[in-house]
């Protein structure tokens, strides 16, 4: 027989089988998380799995993937506007600036000083290079946390340098290098192009950059304020891109169009980013054993080479959501997400303790080509920004230097031109 | 008096169902009055403010600059380059859209066992998506890999880069732009023609027009003329808003030889963020498009014979 008792005990268990979900729900925090470039979903994912299994409490959801950089930072500033902005998102470093700085003046970023604080005094310097750390710095305060980073390498066909009468095994380490080997390759086999430097294509200004900091030039000032590459380095990088057309027979088409050539054969030398690593591999397939090596850095003291790829930044409001973000955002920048991340693309590590034996050692080992961008990671630079005018001071300087190497300008002409050019967007934003 | 004081009741008694007619009618109307103003009118709205101001995505503070913007825009070299690149390309896509299409429509609708298979390949292009065939129109364009540079150098032409000289990238886009276009204006053009009654040309032949060219001229056209004004319209507004084989194909290079009215928009709008400029551009892109519009129905409709 159903007594009062019972009835009323079977209700409070029900009602407590119920609650109990409820209650361990509400106790879990779920991240709203935005990245860009849908190929990256394959290192996000296992990345945010490892992360769920040694955090139970926090949930990682992935918003709709935008398709590069500039959308991802489009959709923030909408989001900004409306009230919807993800908790976190890992904006491209080009872009990072002009988002913190819009974003701090809206109170919708957080800086992570004193979370890094937190952690003790010295994890920060057993983590991370002060230049790696420095690539998320905004007007002194640490907006971002570096997640991938990746600097411009070169990639070869071993087997034209051998043509050229070189050593696969030694690539040149100096620009001087680079164009003899370019030119050797063009006269040995006369239909190829011995060197291609497509800045003329590319989609971003990094390569060009590259050229102007490994001869220990800068583009800007070191407060950000003025124009800083029409000095000697501006002056030897546009003369060397002129001399890749000149003696090396470069052509000046497309940047896919390049990468194609190279991977049917039919290009020596060209410099691209190691995220490209294994996109290039498949490509060229098995057609010549494809060798990468250090971008060559003609200035040994103050030479560089920027950093592209992208950091993270909370947005969070809620400060349970904040401690869950800064959680996930320290895991992504630690040694086993970068582990993850690094073998699945060639980027190289953020974190220091990454490249011990168990995390990235093994697969350097065996994958000497992905070892280039490791190899130059205490060569980082930051990628500079010139401000809200940034894509359109780019696109300016691409034509001159198109001009340029087809001989249209003379390349003190050009440079000229490209630095006063430069100056009048950078007042104008 | 009283006459007067006796009809005026009677009037309102006659208006009272009208005004409740109208009423009613007004009641139905609104949904749609109000999708109108929604949708289509209230954006117009907030587009021709946001081109009165230095509004950037994002931003905070926005300022109220008058007509600055279309000043700028008039002075800006690469705004102007646009118009002189759309216009051109335009020349060359409208006319060549316009008749090749018809006459390929001509040539096809007199074939019979063969018809559909040409109907087909024409249209082929109509169905595959551009940025799926980019990859393809690089590799046969490229100066090294692709087939199309030896073949014209085989012509005698010498070895041309298509796409990478700046003299020639945008007549090459023209060529691709009217690849994509030919087929679907020939579809048009045979629906026009399937449309003309046989016994016009009986008629015609019957009072001394004797080769085709007469019956073209005496038939075909002037009953093609509806169809010829819808097309040459269409081509228009899809020629003036040449956008995916800029975006896929050139980005605006080299040396800003393709870039086009709605690529720099797009670029001012979406990559450089200064949306109140990209305003003013597209208030002055809609004016074009009104005003070409207008301009050629009334030159054409003059000409037009509706059967």
């Amino acid at each position: 027989m159903l007594t009062r008792k019972d009835f009323l005990l079977g209700t409070a268990a029900a009602a407590g089988a119920l609650a109990a979900p409820a209650v361990r729900a509400q106790a879990a925090v779920t991240l709203d998380v935005l990245h860009a470039y849908p190929s990256f979903a394959r290192f996000f994912t296992p990345v945010a799995e490892e992360f769920m299994k040694a955090n139970p409490g926090i949930r990682i959801s992935f918003r709709q993937i935008l398709p590069n950089y500039d959308e991802l930072h489009q959709a923030l500033l909408r989001g900004a506007l409306t009230n919807q902005l993800p908790d976190v998102a890992f904006s491209g470093f080009n872009r990072l600036p002009e988002l913190a700085r819009t974003l701090s003046a809206r109170n919708q970023i957080l800086a992570l000083d004193t979370l890094i604080a937190d952690e003790g005094a010295s994890w920060a310097a057993e983590n991370f290079s002060p230049r790696m750390l420095a690539l998320g710095k905004v007007d002194g305060r640490q907006y971002g946390m570096p997640f991938n980073a990746s600097s411009p390498i070169a990639y070869y066909n071993p087997e034209l340098v051998a043509r050229a009468g070189f050593n696969p095994d030694q690539f040149p380490d100096s620009w001087e290098g680079v164009i003899a080997l370019g030119a050797a390759i063009k006269r040995a086999v006369p239909q190829a192009m011995g060197v291609s430097y497509y800045i003329n294509s590319f989609d971003s200004d990094w390569l060009w950059q590259a050229l102007v900091q490994q001869g220990g030039g800068r583009m800007l000032s070191a407060d950000g304020k003025s124009v800083a590459f029409g000095g000697e380095a501006g002056l030897a990088a546009v003369r060397l891109a002129r001399r890749f057309v000149t003696e090396c027979g470069m052509q000046l088409i497309g940047s896919d169009q390049n990468r194609q050539q190279f991977a049917t054969g039919g290009t020596g030398i060209i410099f691209d980013s190691p995220a490209r690593l294994a996109v290039i591999t498949n490509l060229v397939g098995g057609r010549f054993p494809l060798r990468t090596a250090p971008f060559p850095i003609t200035d040994k003291v103050n030479g560089g080479v920027p950093t592209g790829g992208n950091a993270a930044v909370i947005m969070a409001t809620d400060p349970a959501k904040r401690r869950a973000a800064w959680e996930y955002v320290k895991f992504s920048a630690g040694p086993l997400a970068q582990k993850i991340a690094v073998e699945m693309t060639g980027y190289l590590p953020v974190n220091l303790k990454a490249l011990a034996p168990e995390f990235l050692g093994r697969f350097y080992e065996q994958n000497p080509n992905a070892r280039s961008a490791a190899l130059q990671m205490d060569r980082s630079l930051p990628w500079e920004d010139y401000g809200a005018n940034g894509p359109r001071i780019h696109r300016v300087q691409q034509e001159l230097l198109t001009a340029i190497m087809r001989g249209d300008l003379a390349p003190e002409v050009g440079l000229a031109r490209m630095v006063r050019e430069t100056e009048a967007l950078m007042r104008a934003a | 008096m009283a006459v007067a004081a006796a009809s005026v009741p009677r009037a309102a008694r006659r208006a009272a169902p009208d005004r409740r007619l109208a009423l009613a009618g007004a009641a139905f109307a609104a949904p749609a009055a109000l999708l109108l103003l929604t949708i289509l009118l209230a954006p117009l709205v907030v587009l021709v403010l946001l081109s009165l101001t230095d509004y950037r995505l994002g931003a905070v503070a926005v300022r109220w600059v008058g007509l600055a913007n279309y000043a700028e825009m008039f002075t800006d070299p690469v705004f102007r380059r646009a118009i002189r690149n759309t216009f051109l390309y335009v020349a060359f896509v409208l006319p060549a859209g316009v008749f090749g299409a018809l006459a390929v429509a001509a040539l096809v609708q007199a074939r019979t066992r063969t018809r559909s298979f040409y109907e087909v390949i024409y249209f082929l292009p109509v169905t595959s998506t551009l940025v799926a065939m980019a990859t393809v129109w690089q590799f046969l364009l490229h100066p090294t890999l692709g087939p199309v540079t030896p073949l014209i150098a085989g012509l005698g032409f010498g070895r041309l880069d298509l796409l990478n000289d700046p003299d020639l990238a945008l007549a090459t886009l023209a060529v691709i732009g009217l690849w994509q276009m030919l087929g679907f204006n020939m579809v048009l053009f045979l629906a026009g023609l399937s449309a003309i009654p046989r016994e016009l040309y009986e008629a015609a032949a019957l009072d001394g027009a004797a080769g085709a060219i007469d019956r073209f001229l005496r038939v075909t056209w002037p009953m093609l003329s509806p169809t010829t004004m819808f097309v040459t319209i269409t081509t228009t507004i899809s020629a003036f808003k040449v956008f995916d084989t800029v975006v896929v194909l050139t980005r605006g290079g080299p040396l800003g030889a393709t870039d086009t009215l709605l690529y720099v928009l797009y670029l001012e709008g979406f990559h450089y963020f200064r949306t109140g400029y990209a305003a003013a551009m597209t208030v002055i892109v809609l004016v074009f498009l009104c005003a070409l519009s207008l301009l050629q129905a009334r030159l054409i409709e003059r000409r037009v014979h509706y059967a």
